[in-house]
């Protein structure tokens, strides 16, 4: 292989792997402020097909993008709605909570696209630009791999810094994470414990839901029923490796984005495998990573137990 | 008395009225789309109920269910999450599938069920042994891995379906078809397999240990406080393991049975992720063995009915998985209501 091939191969390897990260990436971040806060979200990907599918008829429907992006921010709202309340609000049990919503969003969305579309697939013509940055773009190997993307994909990785400051260098960034680690003191202090999380699980659900919009209108422009695959459980995966800090689960996701990219670039340089194989990928590296970094992982202490005001808090 | 009366039914009733909650949101979603879900209904029960066939087929149905559940009661009464068992359901079948054509001509017929059971046994527990010892050494979220570990095992077994395992006398991709002769007998007098029979008795066998055993014991006491059970002297990681393996190999016996029974072959794509109603169903049971017989046989109506009125009324079969959904979240919310009317 020529020079000029093999980085142009560079190039595409690098494009992919960050679009391949962006919708994980994005559901991980706001699962790391809601997991922080003491919520287990395991909607987390039936958040996901529901803002893919709903983006995607909308988009279609409207013939405009923007009307979809909003209409999968709405969903993804409704959702983290529905999920504080019943988590937060009634306080009852977050993982037959999170699998309910799981099963519901995703069915629903598979029995919707059967009413709406029948056995159609139909496809989203415009969908899928990019918004060239100037000057930059224009870096040789990188440039266009990094500035040649998706505006979503800009604002997923801007917000990368932006959360881990509202985290780590903030009041209401202290106030998130004890709420998840001592509720009970932070209570004591005057801390809004249930406006707490319902903000968390809003933002979970309102970025878990663009993430699923991000496949369907930034990446491929058409929408099947089963096209999350498992993206949600992995944002949890990688929410757990990076220990809810930003910047790491940043850098998780590019793990999973990299390994996807490699895959399917071998793929395309000849290298026979089965593409049963390629599917596989993205699971095992999942176990493979949780088997070499997942040791003594410290959860915030509250996670996965409701609040309430006065109880003994077990 | 009269109190002692009323808190034995209060759960059954918060199932049944989690159960009807959502049949009635899943009526006001039909009625959304502008069908009458009064029909729908009523074709349900004519198609499920009505006829002799349909309660066979519902019959038929529920085995799996019954497996998969009793596997089920044992983790979730330990406070484990087993949500892959369609993967290891997956692995059992192809297994059986896999062996049991060649198997069939070298052993006499007892030993080669019994050969069969243990294998789609071997292969649930096989797929569920990395969740298991990860979760016991270092407390990794057993629903990630087994999750994974299920899509791994559906693009697994397609692949060597399609290669290694792959009959090559057939166009599509399929094991070698069992003959009727070395399928699962019936039960005499019926048209139903005699995995019916094993689901009760695994079922029912698998209540009573966790009601009546040292070890049902010692996962009960970890479901309800582990500091308690690690200060207790018990075993907490070897009772992880062990709750893990049962629902495993459970998940894949049922896959065993039904390949054996049922489908006579494996077959590429074919993922009937009866998991995914096994869960809501074993919640809904309040992990009682004996609530889960009706509930599996309502499911299986469910489920079969709503593949029939489908092809009618054009309500696609998702519309099935909507109600389980609604179901599993209504079942929480009652949790809450639960608490509320029973003092502590």
């Amino acid at each position: 292989m020529n020079v000029f091939l093999e980085s142009a191969l560079i190039t595409a390897i690098l494009a992919s792997a960050i679009r391949g990260t962006t919708p994980i990436l994005l559901a991980a971040l706001g699962e790391a402020y809601a997991e922080r806060s003491g919520l287990l979200n395991l909607g987390i990907e039936g958040m996901m097909v529901a803002g893919a599918f709903s983006s995607f008829t909308v988009a279609l429907k409207t013939n405009s993008l923007l009307s979809g992006f909003v209409c999968a921010a709405g969903v993804g709202l409704t959702l983290g709605l529905v999920f504080g309340i019943l988590t937060i609000t009634l306080g009852v049990n977050q993982i037959v909570v999170g699998l309910g919503l799981t099963i519901f969003a995703s069915s629903m969305c598979s029995f919707l696209h059967r009413v709406i579309f029948g056995n159609q697939f139909p496809i989203l013509f415009g969908a899928g630009g990019t918004n060239e940055i100037p000057l930059l773009s224009r870096i040789p190997l990188i440039g266009q791999a990094f500035f040649n993307q998706h505006w979503l994909v800009y604002l997923t990785f801007s917000m990368v810094p932006i959360m881990y400051v509202l985290m780590y260098k903030t009041r209401f960034g202290l106030r998130v994470r004890a709420v998840g680690e001592a509720p009970r003191a932070a209570d004591a202090c005057g801390v809004n414990i249930y406006g707490t999380r319902f903000f968390a699980i809003l933002l979970g659900g309102l970025l878990a839901s663009l993430g699923g919009a991000f496949l369907a209108l930034g990446d491929l422009a058409f929408f099947v029923p089963d096209m999350i695959m498992g993206r949600g459980y992995i944002a949890i995966v990688v929410v757990m490796l990076g220990k809810w800090n930003p910047v790491k689960v940043c850098l998780g996701g590019l793990l999973f984005g990299f390994a996807l990219a490699l895959t399917s670039a071998l793929q395309v340089a000849g290298i026979k495998i089965s593409p049963d194989f390629i599917l596989m990928t993205p699971y095992l590296v999942v176990i493979i990573a949780l088997l070499l970094f997942a040791r003594s992982t410290n959860l915030p202490s509250a996670l996965c137990v409701p609040y309430k005001r006065g109880s003994d808090g077990q | 008395m009269k109190n002692v009366d009323f808190a034995t039914f209060k759960p059954a009733a918060l199932s049944i009225v989690s159960i009807l909650f959502s049949l009635i949101t899943g009526g006001i979603i039909l009625l959304a789309i502008g069908k009458n879900p009064l029909i729908y209904f009523a074709l349900l029960f004519t198609r499920g109920m009505g006829s002799s066939l349909g309660l066979i087929e519902t019959i038929i149905k529920m085995i799996p269910l019954l497996i998969i559940s009793a596997g089920l009661l044992a983790c979730f009464s330990a406070g484990l999450w087993n949500i892959g068992s369609d993967g290891q359901f997956l692995i059992g079948a192809m297994l059986t599938g896999w062996a049991a054509p060649w198997l069939a001509d070298s052993l006499p017929y007892p030993a080669y069920l019994v050969t069969i059971a243990f294998l789609g046994i071997f292969g649930g527990m096989a797929w569920i042994l990395l969740p298991a010892v990860l979760k016991a050494r270092y407390d990794i979220n057993e629903i990630i891995t087994t999750l994974m570990m299920s899509w791994l095992a559906i693009n697994l077994v397609t692949w060597l379906v399609k290669g290694p395992i792959n009959d090559l006398s057939t166009v599509p991709a399929q094991t070698t078809v069992i003959p009727a002769v070395y399928r699962l007998p019936m039960i005499p007098f019926t048209r139903i397999h005699a995995g019916l029979i094993i689901g009760i008795a695994t079922l029912l066998g698998i209540h009573w240990v966790i009601r009546k055993t040292t070890l049902g014991y010692q996962f009960r006491v970890m479901r309800m406080n582990k500091k308690a059970a690690i200060h207790a002297g018990m075993c907490v990681p070897r009772l992880t393991v062990y709750g893990l393996l049962i629902s495993g190999g459970l998940a894949g016996l049922a896959g065993a049975g039904d390949v054996l029974a049922v489908k006579g072959l494996f077959q590429a794509g074919w993922s009937p992720q009866y998991g995914m109603t096994a869960i809501p169903l074993v919640f809904l049971a309040r992990l009682n063995g004996w609530a889960v017989i009706p509930l599996a046989f309502f499911f299986s109506f469910l489920a079969l009915g709503g593949e029939f009125v489908a092809r009618d009324l054009g309500v696609p079969v998702f519309f099935v998985h909507v109600l389980e959904g609604l179901t599993l979240l209504f079942f929480a919310a009652s949790e809450y209501f639960e608490k509320k009317w029973i003092p502590k």
